[in-house]
């Protein structure tokens, strides 16, 4: 999975807020809203990467079981799963 | 990651005390750049002050302008780009710009100095910018009518 050009992150308040940039902007005005594993998540995913690569750099990076890492990426990609999101 | 949920701004902006997203248009520039900047809007608490960027609806459009004056039940409110001002009812308006990210540089409307002095300066020298541009842009748009009618008799007498 990949995640397309065109968001970014941003710190506002302690929180990480993805934010489109560029053209993507004129097409989702939505506001996408994560957590410290999910802002990870969302930066590996810049680079194309599959799921049981991302399980082992968040057990690289996290303090978590394998199943808690497994769940959260999973919970991730599927949430992210949409055309406007990944290549 | 939290489960997606539609909310329209206003929604958005109750639930979560905030509202962080691109800008659509030029009525902000210089300040403001559709593609490259991102603004964050919270919820309106207070009444606004002159200088404040307030974020009301004209019809179905959001609007992000600058509030110029504060007058009995609302505002008198412009773009940094504009050339026109509207008067705003107090009601309208539900948001205000805390602080905005100029590609990674981030603003805070409240404490940055440079902003505070552009802000203050653009309201300022807004009649004498008026004076210059207004002029220019209505020069600008006879020639290119002019422009478009000779265009499109050659265009037409070629044909």
């Amino acid at each position: 999975m990949k995640i397309k050009e065109g968001f970014i992150i941003r710190q506002v308040g302690g929180e990480n807020i993805v934010v489109p940039i560029g053209k993507t902007g004129k097409d989702f005005h939505g506001m996408i809203k994560l957590n410290d594993s999910g802002a990870f998540l969302w930066r590996f995913f810049t680079q194309d990467h599959t799921e049981e690569e991302a399980v082992a750099a968040l057990l690289n990076e996290y303090e978590v079981d394998e199943a808690t890492a497994k769940a959260d990426v999973a919970a991730f990609v599927k949430t992210l799963n949409d055309p406007r999101f990944v290549d | 990651m939290e489960e997606a949920k539609k909310l329209t701004i206003e929604e958005l902006i109750e639930e979560e005390g905030k509202y962080v997203g691109p800008t659509v248009g030029v009525s902000m520039l210089p300040m403001l750049k559709s593609g490259r900047d991102s603004v964050v809007i919270v919820k309106k608490e207070a009444r606004l002050k002159p200088w404040d960027v307030a974020l009301y609806k004209r019809g179905e459009k959001y609007v992000l302008h600058r509030v110029i004056s504060v007058i009995d039940g609302g505002y008198i409110i412009r773009g940094d780009n504009c050339y026109s001002d509207e008067k705003i009812p107090e009601s309208a308006v539900f948001g205000v710009l805390s602080e905005y990210f100029r590609e990674n540089e981030r603003i805070d409307c409240a404490a940055n100095e440079k902003y505070l002095r552009y802000a203050k300066k653009r309201v300022k020298n807004y009649r004498l910018r008026r004076f210059f541009v207004v002029p220019y842009l209505r020069c600008r748009s006879l020639a290119a009518r002019a422009y478009h009618k000779i265009f499109k008799r050659k265009n037409s007498e070629t044909k």
